[in-house]
């Protein structure tokens, strides 16, 4: 029972690593553009699919791969930036509404481009920690954890300590008061959507290998990142790395002891706990919601 | 003349909240816009900044047209705004709040230095230099509000409503503060609801009616007025 515990504790370090990744970047984007972002999701497939095409296609080395997902997504964020969400910047609703298509139109441009079939990406490495006979972690799985909260803690410096990232934080708690002081709307959204592509990219590149690559696997990544930016408090980047840990564990003893069916549910009830006990979520601010 | 607002015209939709608005600012002025809630005080002022694009008119300062350009270039130029309401960055510290202030300066030395003299300037401030902006009195606030716009080292200041929702005795110190900051050779345009003592303070003054000028001069002569009296003064 122990081991068992433990075995689960570790799988949920390991989901609640990527899903911050997913969820702080989701947060940062809405908090700066004012804009949902429902493509977010496929912003870490295509993270995925740049390990599928850079390293099991052209058999290029994995941290090559890797970091080619965070450069080519971070761009891809800030495509969207330009395209649809400067020209939209007054109208919120419609920078969602085109998220929306933009959405359908990556899943289509990869569906034509590689098939809608489950692509297998070889492991990195095959190599497993044994911790006891029935604890393990495999050395990708820490490579994932590792890795996130490298990028988190270096995200976190980022804000707190050079000038572009106290911008950052300006502009998402009062965009026009941070424009008042001399900072430029449009780059700082531009550095806020190169960062959160950036982010959920390099997350559905270091678990592509792990997963089932498929052009639909950004759907269950943005539902959950839903539930934990809105349990963790709208706007708050402590809150949705929070959250995460919470409902990565949460989600993964559910699915271990029960079902991930019920999993899913039991993480939708939680979100509707939290917005009926706390409506700013548990971390968020009263202005935010 | 620093700053000339030249019959300008902002309308939201159909309806026009300034229509054919002129101010004039000179070098080491405090100009005052006073007038009811609605009369445009508070658009005219986004105007300037460039929150609000203009339908008609100009707006030039130190002999250019601004009135094109976005808020964050304006800043460039060297106008600071306080806006209604303070908009201080809730959950940055103070110290944060303030060097965001001097996000555009490139003389990082003189920046440090200007930090010294706001924290001087206000001390209760500087007692409170790492806490968040939102744990801050209104009073407390407005003095951040200020210094944060100080930080930019402004060539005009704009100050929308500072006095709004504080104590007497703390409109008395922002009353000081804004002698200050023009007395140190920063013309300041103060739009006020509070007319007493935005006449008290100001060289020039603009009275708003329903987004036209409906009277301007010299503030003495305005309080003795008796249609401002009536309308503004409560007497």
């Amino acid at each position: 029972m122990v081991e068992l515990l433990a075995q689960t504790g570790l799988n949920a370090i390991y989901a609640a690593a990527y899903m911050s990744l997913v969820a702080v970047g989701l947060v940062l984007v809405f908090g700066v553009l004012g804009v949902i972002n429902f493509a977010h999701g496929e912003l870490f497939m295509i993270g995925a699919y740049v390990v599928v095409a850079v390293f099991a296609d052209f058999q290029m080395p994995y941290v090559l791969a890797a970091a080619a997902a965070l450069v080519f997504v971070g761009a891809v964020g800030v495509l969207m930036e330009r395209a649809m969400f400067a020209p939209l910047r007054e109208n919120p609703l419609g920078g969602l509404v085109a998220s929306i298509g933009f959405l359908l139109i990556c899943q289509a441009l990869v569906s034509v481009q590689f098939g809608v079939r489950m692509e297998h990406v070889p492991p990195v490495t095959q190599e497993v920690i044994v911790i006891s006979e029935k604890v393990r972690l495999p050395v990708h799985r820490l490579t994932v954890i590792l890795a996130s909260i490298a990028l988190l803690s270096s995200l976190w410096i980022f804000l707190r300590k050079s000038k572009f990232g106290w911008a950052l934080r300006a502009s998402s708690q009062d965009r026009e008061a941070a424009s008042l002081q001399g900072i430029s709307i449009s780059r700082i959204s531009i550095i806020a959507m190169f960062i959160g592509g950036a982010l959920a990219g390099i997350a559905g590149a270091l678990t592509a290998p792990l997963i089932s690559v498929n052009p639909h696997m950004g759907h269950s990544v943005i539902v959950a990142a839903f539930i934990v930016i809105i349990v963790g408090g709208v706007g708050s980047l402590e809150g949705a790395v929070v959250a995460s840990i919470a409902y990565a564990f949460v989600h993964t003893v559910i699915t271990t002891f029960w079902d991930g069916v019920i999993a899913d549910i039991v993480g939708l009830a939680l979100m509707l706990a939290v917005l009926i006990v706390k409506p700013t979520g548990l971390f968020g601010t009263a202005d935010r919601a | 003349m620093l700053l000339e607002v030249d019959n300008i015209t902002v309308a939201f939709g159909k309806v026009s909240a300034v229509k054919g608005i002129s101010i004039n600012v000179r070098d080491g002025s405090i100009v005052t816009i006073i007038g009811a809630n609605g009369a445009g005080k508070s658009t005219t002022l986004r105007a300037i900044s460039g929150l609000e694009k203009l339908r008609e008119g100009q707006i030039r300062f130190a002999g250019e047209v601004i009135s094109d350009l976005p808020p964050d270039k304006i800043v460039g130029r060297g106008i600071a705004h306080v806006p209604e309401g303070r908009r201080v960055f809730p959950d940055l510290t103070v110290e944060e709040n303030l060097r965001t202030g001097a996000f555009l300066r490139k003389d990082l030395d003189q920046a440090e230095a200007d930090l010294r003299s706001v924290f001087e300037s206000f001390p209760r401030l500087s007692e409170r230099l790492g806490k968040n902006a939102k744990t801050l009195s209104g009073g407390e606030q407005q003095m951040l509000a200020i210094g944060r716009a100080l930080m930019a080292k402004p060539k005009l200041l704009l100050m929308d409503e500072p006095s709004m929702g504080l104590a007497p005795v703390v409109v008395d110190e922002i009353a000081v503060i804004i002698r200050k900051i023009c007395a140190g050779g920063v013309p300041v345009v103060l739009v006020e609801q509070n007319a007493q003592l935005a006449l008290r303070l100001a060289d020039y003054a603009y009275v708003l009616e329903t987004g036209r000028v409906a009277l301007e001069g010299d503030p003495d002569a305005l309080l003795d007025d008796d249609h401002v009296r009536a309308a503004y003064l409560g007497v």
